[in-house]
């Protein structure tokens, strides 16, 4: 009687569920299947209990990834939130066509193809010829080796992302401004408020959701970074990672193992760990965003 | 003599196209999906692929070819989950060193009671040495060699000449040549590009005091061939050169961009550089030319060979995709691919060719080639590890770095590469 009543209900989520046991579960499950097997994509798998999880965990790689990782997320992700709320700031203080303009303008690296955006970065970093150099050499400092000095690399990697990721971040804040009742300045401007205590104690705290909204998601993409270090780098199936591995992620290892060294079983238990590890911290992320609520 | 190859040329072309027009009658509308590298599917490398395309179908009625052009990795990418999925390409290139993976996946058909089959004139126009490479077994050849190359020397007269070096005579030892590297250095330019930053330059320096047999893998045991004497003396070689080079890769374009606007001296690299630096000397009066890497002692040549195959993928269209593997990598053809690109090649009749020969790039690559050291090899043996080259680059920038001594560094690699093999 209640599936009669509420047929129309599951006829109507139906679509999308069979897309996502399609798309989403399947390759979960499979993924998790093979992770247990040696498998080269092509022949029969083979059980081989936890062997390739062991291998990855003690593997050089591995260990070199997620120290990349963890630093990379450590400096990405709440310098691109800084940035992008001032970038919002200032374009919310601007109207009309300036405010556009500003908007279409922060926003343009988000729609440019990756490899596009490599190309244009690798020529501004470029030793001696690039943009940045020439910039740099204008004040007598010497020319950097931005993307072969292990020393620079991961700075390189983040003023990259963060130029890209920076305009998305800033319209979803935007957004969020727009939320935000003018009342609230008014009271505060009478009160006698600064701008910077404004900011502090009326957006900021009026930007709470919208701020975890862009550093979950923040933090969830910088996990899975792949395409702006691996172009960077030059990467390829075989080599990756650029010098000494100061741009190896683990994305790009799984990678490597998948379509260079032919170990789908392998590359599936290392997406298996990546995966618990975001799901992992979305939970925590938004637990404590619950507590905090509760507080 | 010449009228005599040419004939034989001729007849060997006619007899391809024979056994083609037989194969035809079981070809009928047959599409062949034939993946190449993009380069190959531009300008007029394409309009040459094209040009062998009509005239392959012309001969087999009911076939139609489709060339794509993919990046490297596309390639592999693509052949790798086409195997999977029972989708591959046709016929397709790929790089030498991929082929044990295309292997593994059961992308590459095991052609040589085919390649038998064809007429003897046609088997022996290919390089023996090359052919061998495809052949793991006697009885086994999963690939047709196509183009290839050996690293070559090329040299910025300018710079050498502003750094008071003799152009005239290339250096015909690493000592000379290190000699000049340092001269340049003195002069205020950049000598020469970071080789420990890419595998294939690492393996261009090692070859100039090692060679294929102290190279590559050992796949009975799985332990690396890399000598320790031979690694320690080439690790003291890029700890020298650290001082000269731009910090940039063979394979920058900042480093092109340094060799043509004369602020960089040597650039170790293979052909495909040649048309930036010929337009270069069109374009911006760029001196430069191209020799032999010189090796530890004169007569030796540093450098490594490797060349691009053509596979065949197993299935219905296997016996068609051959035909036209055979028909594309046959000696009339090639003749024709050099010299429109003045890229060396596998079949070495086509290399012979007078007109071909006489093409300085390739005379040089020829000869570079037969004294250069394999890439990868064995190849089509078992698939190397992903830790495997990166292990090799990393070692060499830390000891670069200063953070191993060249002995230390080579004892630390070998012992990584092993580990690395084993897994």
């Amino acid at each position: 009687m209640s599936f009669r009543r509420y047929l129309p209900h599951y006829l109507m989520i139906a679509p999308f569920m069979i897309l996502f046991a399609a798309f989403f579960l399947y390759p979960i499950l499979s993924g998790l299947f093979y992770s247990f097997h040696d498998w080269n994509g092509v022949k029969a798998p083979e059980f081989v209990g936890l062997g390739n999880y062991d291998r990855i965990l003690v593997s050089r790689e591995f260990l070199r990834a997620m120290g990349n990782l963890f630093f990379y997320i450590a400096i990405t992700v709440p310098l691109g939130i800084f940035v992008a709320l001032g970038l919002a700031l200032l374009v919310d203080s601007f109207t009309g066509r300036w405010a556009n303009f500003f908007r279409n303008a922060f926003f343009m690296p988000v729609v440019l193809p990756a490899f596009l955006a490599a190309t244009i970065w690798r020529w501004i970093y470029a030793p001696n010829f690039g943009l940045l150099n020439m910039i740099l050499g204008w004040f007598g400092v010497p020319s950097v080796n931005f993307l072969n000095d292990t020393g620079s690399m991961i700075y390189a990697l983040v003023a990259v992302d963060i130029w890209v990721s920076a305009g998305f971040n800033m319209v979803i804040i935007l957004a969020g401004l727009k939320n935000i009742p003018t009342e609230l300045y008014e009271a505060a401007r009478l009160d006698g408020a600064s701008k910077m205590q404004q900011i502090t104690h009326i957006t900021i705290p009026m930007l709470g959701p919208v701020l975890f909204f862009v550093f979950t998601y923040g933090l969830i993409s910088a996990m899975q970074v792949f395409d702006k270090p691996w172009l960077l780098t030059g990467s390829s199936f075989t080599s990756y990672g650029g010098r000494r591995n100061a741009l190896l992620f683990p994305v790009m290892d799984m990678m490597g193992r998948a379509f260079g060294g032919v170990k789908f079983g392998e590359a599936a238990a290392y997406g298996f760990l990546l995966t618990v590890a975001i799901v992992f911290v979305t939970a925590l992320m938004f637990a404590l965003r619950a507590w905090s609520e509760r507080k | 003599m010449r009228t005599n190859t040419t004939l034989r040329a001729a007849i060997a072309g006619a007899t391809l196209l024979a056994a083609g027009g037989a194969g035809a009658a079981f070809a009928q509308d047959v599409t062949l999906e034939y993946w190449v590298y993009s380069d190959f599917a531009q300008g007029d490398a394409l309009a040459m692929q094209q040009e062998f395309i009509k005239e392959f179908t012309d001969a087999h009625p009911g076939v139609k070819v489709n060339i794509t052009g993919k990046g490297d990795d596309d390639l592999t990418a693509g052949q790798v989950a086409g195997a999977a999925s029972g989708n591959l390409p046709d016929v397709f290139m790929n790089a030498q060193h991929i082929g044990a993976q295309l292997v593994e996946v059961g992308a590459l058909a095991n052609i040589y009671d085919k390649f038998m089959a064809l007429p003897e004139d046609v088997r022996n126009q290919f390089d023996k040495d090359a052919l061998a490479t495809c052949m793991p077994k006697p009885d086994e050849l999963y690939c047709l060699p196509y183009t290839g190359f050996g690293s070559l020397l090329f040299r910025n007269l300018t710079v050498l000449e502003k750094a008071g070096i003799d152009t005239t005579t290339p250096p015909t030892t690493w000592d000379e040549w290190f000699a000049q590297m340092q001269k340049v250095k003195e002069a205020g330019m950049f000598a020469i590009p970071d080789e420990t930053l890419v595998f294939n330059s690492i393996g261009e320096i090692y070859a100039t005091s090692g060679n294929s047999q102290t190279w590559g893998f050992n796949w009975d045991n799985h332990t690396t061939r890399i000598d320790e004497a031979t690694m320690t003396k080439v690790l003291q070689k890029f700890v020298d050169m650290a001082p000269l080079n731009t910090g940039t890769s063979r394979n920058d374009q900042a480093t092109k961009d340094l060799f043509i606007s004369n602020q960089l001296a040597f650039h170790t690299i293979g052909p495909w550089v040649n048309p930036t630096y010929e337009e270069a000397a069109k374009s911006s009066g760029l001196k430069y030319d191209f020799v032999l890497i010189p090796g530890d002692t004169a007569g030796k040549t540093g450098g490594v060979r490797s060349y691009e195959i053509v596979g065949v993928a197993p299935g219905p269209n296997e016996e068609v995709a051959f035909e036209f593997a055979s028909f594309i990598t046959e000696k009339t053809q090639m003749a024709r691919w050099a010299k429109l690109l003045s890229r060396y090649n596998a079949n070495a009749a086509a290399m012979a060719d007078p007109e071909v020969s006489a093409l300085p790039l390739i005379r040089v690559s020829v000869e570079a080639a037969h004294g250069a050291m394999d890439l990868a090899a064995p190849y089509f043996v078992d698939t190397m590890p992903s830790c495997y080259n990166s292990t090799v680059i990393d070692y060499a920038s830390a000891t670069t770095d200063g953070e191993y001594t060249p002995a230390e560094g080579a004892k630390e690699m070998i012992a990584e590469l092993n580990g690395c093999l084993a897994q």
